[in-house]
């Protein structure tokens, strides 16, 4: 039955050891001299007056319910996973026009050595036979998850990375 | 793309794609904590790896580290074949010979040294990870010679001196009980995710913590609910301090004292010198906070407090700050009690798993006489007594200066120069040897100033024994074919053993009937582990029923935890102080020219030591050597994020990135070791060391900082 999957972050449990970032190097055999990582993480921290506020963050493909990078790409390279409706590509097509990574409001679409778009796919083909993806298996705390956007809600809006970014992106509109 | 091609790059194991998912472990960093690894694997070539469902201990987990294993297994200077040297020492030119010839130059060289010399006169150095230690030190022994040594001349060992000389034996938390964790330079996000995930099932039992770091780390932000944020190297003194404040209150357990602790008087008379006028100024840390501290443990039922291998040890006053630290448990009864720290012992390779093999029987049964002091035995006394084995920090010393006896080779098993403060000295000592071996995964620059070098296998490329708390047995099987003509270090030490003719049965019957005999009393045997194929319950195992050992009298001199230690008082000449008494933890530099103090301890979490510097996965995660410091200290010397800025002390500089962070105080720089561009242990003074222990304390020298002019 197909679902409708995306990956979503409790940046309350983040700590940005970057555990999801090497599963990810190692499940798609990233070479980091050649290619910039699908999923990065950010150790973060801000001065607000006398006290310092820290945060974390793990950043990939969103794999948005609208994702504009469909809309952007003239190539007809990137559509939706019918059975997981996650964010997917064929880059046969593709021309390396970079108009997916403008469309993209995250800035996640990269660019291989052969000049072709690269970006997370979720492990949509591991999630068809029951695998998490890698990043959300490796997670040791918890905060990556795969959710399902139908089924009830698993991280709190105010710690999900897709609640809050979708708000911040809400505003800009 | 069709369906196989999606399967193959996806990596399904399946039958289309003939990948198979074997078990293996981790023994990337330490064998407390041994992970299981689910290994994806093709025609003997490791193609994924991920943890281990099935793994009662890491229940699928794997942390950064640990999922770099393709990266380090297959990294670009894995040594595929022995090696003898062509080049002069260091220069790093070899040729390759086969593993005949390495054996017999091997043991015609080190025969020839024993004739001429004595066995003394080799030394065997053991590296990181410890999984072949038992089998190298039985190796020095069968050869006739204390002196072995390893690693842990430097890590974890001078915390269990600490609980040896206290109580006779180590301690460990029970944290799933406790009410109040003390949390001593507590940061397992970044060395240990099992301690991590533990501490926020805690947490949410309703454990309170206490974390005492001088970073704001990423436990501090999530879990602490008061940080006692001290300067490096001053816990002694805020450890006395709070021992000081819980007895003036009376906050105390008498009755445990009375029946169970030794010295109090004088440990009480001690303390009492930290205190409300002096203990900010020595530790950074506020009395009303320590004062809150105390209110805490006073208010809990239970305390524990975190065992640490690197970050307290790691000082001059190392091993009595350690020791203060220990004192707290027994001024509040919380020594082998339910949800306080309870009294153990390794079970094997220092894996503590809650029952007791032969394994310490077996590597000692063939101890030669002692006759001449092992390396490192008349400077630090105290480390020779409880642990009978050289201490590595000075064997540089022994060989430059051939007191008080010469030292012509040295064997090594993953052997790092690096790791020792001033390096360049021990560097400089081993192009005096007559002959030098190291063996290794990786050409390391260790390896490059060897005579000849041994290429050894992973973790998962051989079979071992590993063992968990909780009284889990396993016995992994290799999972890859194993790169080039590599073996495995216990192999390679069995061979020796044979080709030498040590005279030493069981270290020539190999590996699976040694650990059979380890194994005697243990209720399981090799091939019923093989054949379980994951960890399983060892039969004999019995949860140990806390308090039994104070029933039984604690294995120190008094029978009693001792505050005032009986066998340092009973040495004299050792010139060590029976209290855990403190002293200021940083070198004798010129404040005035080196105003800073430089800390190699805080942790990075895609590094352990020096070896996965050089996996291209991690390295990505921080390419450039990069330095910590405070916002403050950044802008008074004009540094901005990725600036060149140069750490310097009078044995010299490097220069790293710099990197401000509040997570950082004024006046202190943290630089992680280990790289061969910007090696920090150069910048230490090689003598600047715990003269209980021997350790050298990489937490605390004065230095200076300034920015890097452009060239």
């Amino acid at each position: 039955m197909s679902k409708r999957y995306a990956i979503d972050l409790d940046v309350s449990k983040c700590v940005s050891c970057g555990a999801c970032a090497v599963a990810c190097m190692d499940q798609n055999d990233l070479n980091v001299k050649q290619t910039r990582p699908f999923r990065n993480v950010f150790d973060m921290e801000r001065q607000e007056g006398e006290g310092t506020t820290y945060s974390h963050l793990s950043l990939a493909c969103m794999h948005c319910v609208d994702a504009p990078c469909i809309v952007g790409c003239p190539s007809a390279c990137i559509q939706k996973d019918p059975e997981t409706n996650l964010t997917v590509f064929d880059t046969t097509n593709c021309i390396g026009c970079h108009s997916c990574a403008m469309a993209c409001p995250y800035g996640v679409p990269g660019f291989g050595p052969d000049g072709k778009m690269v970006k997370c796919d979720g492990c949509y083909v591991r999630v068809h036979h029951g695998l998490k993806p890698a990043c959300v298996k490796a997670c040791p705390t918890g905060a990556l998850r795969l959710i399902d956007l139908d089924g009830p809600e698993e991280i709190a809006p105010e710690n999900s990375l897709r609640h809050r970014s979708m708000e911040m992106l809400s505003k800009q509109v | 793309m069709d369906r196989l091609e999606e399967l193959i790059r996806a990596k399904i194991p399946c039958p289309e794609t003939g990948i198979e998912v074997k078990h293996t472990v981790c023994a990337i960093c330490s064998p407390a904590y041994n992970c299981g690894i689910n290994a994806y694997v093709k025609d003997g070539k490791l193609l994924k790896v991920e943890g281990m469902d099935e793994h009662p201990r890491s229940r699928g987990g794997l942390c950064t580290k640990g999922l770099s294993n393709r990266g380090y297994v297959y990294r670009e200077d894995r040594i595929l074949t022995p090696l003898r040297r062509v080049g002069e020492r260091g220069e790093g030119r070899f040729e390759p010979i086969t593993w005949d010839e390495a054996y017999k130059e091997i043991s015609d060289r080190l025969l020839a040294i024993r004739a001429r010399d004595g066995a003394d006169a080799v030394a065997f150095f053991g590296g990181y990870n410890k999984w072949y230690r038992p089998w190298l030190r039985r190796f020095a022994h069968s050869f006739g010679t204390f002196n072995y040594g390893t690693e842990s001349s430097t890590c974890m060992t001078a915390g269990w001196m600490a609980w040896k000389v206290a109580a006779g034996q180590l301690a460990r938390p029970d944290m799933a009980h406790c009410d109040l964790y003390l949390g001593w330079a507590f940061n397992p996000y970044y060395s240990g995710y099992l301690n991590a995930q533990a501490a926020e099932r805690a947490k949410a039992a309703g454990t309170k913590f206490i974390v005492i770091d001088p970073k704001i780390t990423p436990t501090v932000e999530k879990l602490a609910d008061l940080h006692l944020r001290l300067y490096p190297g001053t816990d002694g003194a805020l450890a006395l301090c709070m021992g000081n404040v819980l007895i003036q209150n009376g906050w105390i357990d008498k009755d445990f004292i009375r029946a169970h602790v030794h010295g109090f008087e004088e440990y009480a008379a001690y303390a009492a010198n930290f205190n409300e006028s002096n203990v900010e100024r020595l530790t950074g840390v506020p009395y009303a906070q320590v004062l809150r501290a105390c209110e805490m443990i006073r208010d809990a039922k239970s305390i524990s407090s975190h065992e640490n291998s690197a970050p307290i040890p790691h000082h001059k006053n190392g091993m009595q700050n350690y020791r203060a630290i220990t004192a707290l448990l027994a001024l509040t009864g919380s020594f082998d009690k339910q949800g306080g720290q309870l009294p153990t012992r390794h079970t094997f390779t220092h894996q503590i798993a809650g029952f007791e093999t032969r394994e310490e029987e077996w590597m000692d049964a063939t101890q030669p006489e002692h006759i001449r002091p092992a390396v490192g035995e008349e400077r630090f006394p105290l480390w020779f007594h409880t642990e009978r084995e050289m201490q590595v920090v000075d064997l540089a010393r022994q060989i430059d200066e051939g007191t008080p006896y010469p030292i012509k080779a040295v064997f090594g098993m993953g052997m790092n120069f690096r790791m020792l403060p001033e390096d360049g000295y021990l560097a400089k000592a081993l192009g005096k040897l007559d002959f030098f071996v190291n063996a290794d995964l990786f050409l390391t620059d260790t390896c490059k100033m060897a005579d000849l070098v041994l290429p050894v296998c992973s973790s998962l490329e051989r079979g071992e024994l590993e063992t968990y708390p909780g009284g889990y047995a396993w016995f992994t099987q290799p999972a890859i074919d194993r790169v080039g003509e590599s073996k495995s270090d216990v192999e390679i030490l069995r061979d020796l053993a044979v080709r030498m003719d040590l005279g030493d049965q069981e270290l020539a019957a190999g590996y699976e009937a040694n650990i059979d005999s380890m194994l005697t009393d243990v209720g399981v045997t090799v091939e019923e582990l093989k054949k379980a194929g994951v960890p399983v319950k060892v039969p004999r195992f019995r949860p140990y029923q806390p308090g039994t050992r104070l029933a039984q009298g604690l294995d120190t001199p008094s029978g009693k935890f001792e505050l005032y230690s009986e066998l340092i008082a009973a040495h004299p000449e050792w010139g060590l102080d029976p209290l855990p008494t403190y002293c200021d933890p940083l070198d004798g530099a010129d404040p005035a020219q080196y105003p800073f103090v430089l800390c190699s301890g805080g942790r990075l979490p895609h590094a352990i030591h020096s070896r996965l510097h050089k996996v291209e996965w991690l390295r990505a995660m921080q390419p450039e050597p990069t330095a910590q410091l405070s916002v403050e200290d950044a802008q008074a010397l004009g540094l901005k994020a990725g600036d060149d800025m140069e750490l310097y002390t009078p044995r010299g500089s490097i220069t790293v990135k710099a990197k401000p962070s509040h997570r950082v105080q004024k006046g202190v720089v943290f630089f992680y070791h280990g790289y061969s561009e910007a090696d920090v242990n150069a910048l230490m003074d090689k003598d600047h060391v715990d003269p209980y222990s021997g350790f050298p304390a990489y937490n605390a020298t004065r230095c200076g900082m300034r920015k890097k002019a452009k060239p």
